[in-house]
């Protein structure tokens, strides 16, 4: 008889390795023999997504009493604390199950929750979930969040993720105001709420996409990346400078992603030539610009003249709106400003017209250290005149490679 | 003892002067980064300008320097300082104790690090302390590495383990998971010699609970079958898993538990074994007379049984969730107080119909090794997918083998 090695491994390493089975493989140990009998049952990370449960039935009714079951069960014979609980099966519905299985795990000092609804109405947050006061990082999807007056915030949260979630307006706010580690936050499609004022004085990074009036950062110093998506192009919402106020408490951004109508947005009223406080780190940008919206390009204009160690640009034109030629922008002017640090840039989706030539061209003629330009267009109409263009620019630098690519 | 006089003068810097110059620039010469930068402090503090450059030149052509090692079976040998200091645990018995500098003071290595596999784990440190390799090159080689048997794998994870060497341990822990995923019990058994101590009723338990794998399903009947030839040798009655019981509600009978409004839940269906088996055998009976044709096989049977088990209760509790409930009771295919009626059904075959069933199930035995699906086609082969309906109330619609011959 040979040495049962893999059995009389540390209770660590094997708790390892079965973590990195499948519930259902990691459950099914049990019948291996009396020393595996239990070893699943103290698994702290319990995951159920497809993996854990594929039966080909189309039948909603027999899928969800399937998945309600093997939650139930699992739950029941685990044994010790759960750090980790993750359920997101595509054929989930918000069922009141859930209820019960959040209240079980409130009583654990659960750290990491991870719901997400793939189907069906917006499932609405049992209260219990918000007394997890270990929760480090929370992960919805399809949810409405209500908490209970007596909500004081999660305490040790660092990262929050919501995508199809519905928040009240106070709501939201006492929400990322609350979460005072809060490192992480990404906001995807919601409602509820279109006022997005953001406090959270350890915020990092920031990813948002959604419609929404305003956005502005309140005591987020330590924003590094940001990306912003505006879905919607009706802005109604002025303030003097909207560029101004955005870029006034993002003083360490990194990596900046400017998406959908964002730039619009910033676009309206007063736009400076340059910002009042340079942005010195920030190293990655990317826009979707409209060209024949002049306030668009200026705007787009000032955010590279006050980042002097920029080295990654990536411009994509939004193509719904290159129709209409308005005033043609003059751009060429511009004296004393340069792209040193400037090595790569991505240009795409454009269709040749004056206002992108001359943003290339400029681009290219304040560069002296770039390595890279790849400019995709739209379409191939007028391929042969935009390639004419691209190779009569003047570059400053003397190592700079054009790629064109064709859409 | 030179040793222990420069031991002395590390904590002591005022008592230098009971080594000599010989002692320091053997002490320089020393295997141990950490004892070479203490002593060269040590002469730049009481001899600078005599000392330090003789003894620079001595040190200078980059020596290789060496850290002994002993495994548990005694045998000692020396490995190069940079290797054997990527693992955790010799570092820190390095800086710790300061041992590991000559064969006398070699570092002890845990019991679980025999000399082959030690061998192992320092051509992987050797791979990996190098700096500036690509991840591409560093994958190439785990995956190289991570090449032997299971038994290997195992000792190699413990031992990695033991000297804290956690890229390693993650490295053959993944693997290990990658030997256990996809296959049977029995395989995994047979792959990591585990003993097979579990009882047949006891192997049952947790597997009901996993039930839709239709694998597990299948193998579930296999056990079934196993546990009933069990049952009519020791002539058991009840059977002790009492503790389990509580697992086989569904949430709808738990919940109608927990509201008083039935007791006749499975749960406490227990006590009344024997009334309610014989109802269902009944109605059992009465749906094989319903059915597409008799000529059902034995899956069909245990949904069946499952099946009507649910309906039993259904009656009782609100029509609503009529039709999930009786999912849920499917789910709970095989439970041991379902008595579930093998041999009532099989009594109703004729015996070409029960030889091939056995025959069948003993194949599929065979089969559970390989992948799921392509074997659901190879048993299904010659044979029509039919979907059942299996209860007219009942959105439950399943892929069973239905004999066509």
């Amino acid at each position: 008889m040979e040495l049962d090695e893999i059995s009389n491994l540390p209770g660590h390493v094997v708790d390892q390795i079965l973590s990195q089975l499948s519930i259902r493989e990691a459950v099914k140990t049990s019948v291996l023999s009396s020393k595996w009998r239990y070893k699943w049952a103290t698994l702290p990370n319990l995951v159920f997504d497809n993996e854990c449960y594929s039966f080909s039935s189309l039948d909603q009714t027999v899928v969800k009493s399937k998945l309600v079951n093997i939650v139930d069960h699992v739950l029941l014979l685990h044994n010790g604390p759960i750090y980790k609980f993750k359920l997101s099966h595509r054929d989930l519905q918000g069922i009141s199950d859930i209820d019960r299985w959040i209240l079980h795990l409130s009583r654990q000092s659960i750290q990491e929750f991870i719901l997400e609804i793939w189907k069906g109405q917006r499932y609405k947050m049992p209260s219990c979930l918000f007394s997890c006061q270990h929760l480090i990082h929370l992960e919805l999807f399809n949810c409405l969040l209500k908490p209970p007056s007596t909500f004081k915030g999660f305490k040790s949260l660092k990262s929050l993720d919501l995508q199809h979630v519905t928040l009240a307006q106070d709501v939201f706010e006492n929400l990322i105001s609350s979460c005072p580690l809060l490192e992480r936050l990404t906001l995807m499609n919601f409602d509820g709420f279109t006022y997005l004022n953001i406090e959270a004085p350890n915020l990092q990074f920031f990813d948002i996409g959604g419609v929404f009036n305003d956005i502005s950062f309140e005591n987020a110093f330590q924003l590094a990346v940001v990306s912003i998506g505006l879905y919607d192009k009706r802005q109604s919402h002025a303030y003097s400078s909207n560029l101004l106020k955005f870029f006034v408490h993002l003083p360490h951004i990194r990596r900046l992603e400017i998406q959908s109508y964002f730039l619009k947005y910033l676009s309206i009223g007063f736009v400076p030539g340059k910002l009042p406080n340079p942005c010195f780190n920030l190293n990655y940008l990317s826009i979707r610009i409209n060209f024949n919206d002049v306030d668009e390009v200026l705007t787009a204009l000032c955010i590279l003249r006050s980042s002097p160690n920029l080295q990654e640009l990536e411009v994509l034109a939004r193509p719904e709106e290159q129709a209409a030629v308005g005033t043609v922008t003059n751009i060429k002017e511009d004296n004393h400003w340069s792209c040193h640090q400037l090595r790569l840039v991505k240009i795409f989706g454009i269709s040749g017209i004056k206002p992108e030539l001359n943003f290339i061209n400029l681009l290219l003629s304040t560069s002296p250290g770039l390595e890279k330009m790849t400019v995709k267009p739209a379409s191939n109409n007028g391929g042969w005149e935009l390639l004419k263009d691209l190779l009569r620019f003047r570059r400053a630098s003397v190592h700079a490679e054009i790629i064109y690519m064709d859409p | 003892m030179f040793w222990k006089a420069l031991k002395k003068s590390l904590y002591h810097p005022n008592k230098v002067k009971s080594l000599n110059k010989g002692h320091l620039l053997f002490a320089l010469s020393l295997p141990c980064f950490y004892w070479r930068c203490k002593v060269q402090f040590l002469i730049n503090l009481h001899c600078p300008c005599q000392m330090s450059e003789g003894a620079m030149a001595v040190v200078k052509p980059e020596m290789k320097s060496y850290i002994w090692l002993q495994t548990a079976d005694g045998s000692i040998q020396q490995v190069e300082e940079e290797v054997a200091m990527f693992c955790p645990m010799i570092c820190r018995e390095v800086i710790q104790t300061g041992t590991g500098s000559s064969k006398n003071y070699a570092i002890s290595l845990p019991q679980r690090v025999n000399p082959a596999i030690l061998g192992l784990i320092l051509d992987y440190c050797r791979f990996h302390q190098v700096p500036g390799r690509s991840n591409k090159e560093r994958k190439t080689f785990d995956e190289k590495f991570i090449r032997m048997d299971t038994k290997r794998l195992c000792e190699l994870t413990s031992a990695a383990d033991s000297l804290q060497l956690k890229p390693l341990v993650d490295l053959t822990s993944r693997a290990l998971a990658r030997i256990i995923e996809g296959k049977t019990p029995e395989e995994i058994r047979e792959t990591f010699h585990l003993p097979d101590d579990l009882t047949e009723e006891e192997k049952l338990e947790p597997l009901r609970n996993i039930t839709d794998d239709p694998r597990i399903r299948l193998l579930n009947r296999l056990y079934a079958r196993k546990r009933k030839e069990l049952k009519e040798r020791e002539k058991l009655k009840n059977v002790e898993v009492e503790e389990e019981r509580v697992d086989d509600r569904s949430v709808d009978d738990l919940l109608s538990f927990i509201n008083g409004g039935d007791g006749d839940t499975k749960g406490t269906r227990t006590n009344k074994n024997k009334k309610k088996n014989r109802r269902r055998k009944d109605q059992s009976k009465d749906s094989c007379l319903n059915n597409v044709n008799g000529n059902h096989n034995e899956e069909m049977h245990d949904l069946h049984s499952a099946c009507h088990d649910g309906e039993g209760n259904n009656g009782l509790l609100a029509s609503a969730s009529t039709s999930s409930k009786l999912q849920d009771s499917a789910a709970v295919t095989f439970s041991p107080k379902l008595e579930f009626d093998d041999g009532d059904m099989d009594d109703d075959l004729d015996p070409a119909m029960k030889e091939e069933l056995d025959r069948e199930v003993e194949d599929f035995a065979r089969r559970l090794n390989s992948v799921w699906p392509e074997r659901m086609q190879e048993l299904f082969q010659g044979r029509k997918l039919v979907p059942i309906s299996l209860n007219g109330n009942s959105s439950m619609s399943r892929y069973t083998s239905l004999d066509q011959r």
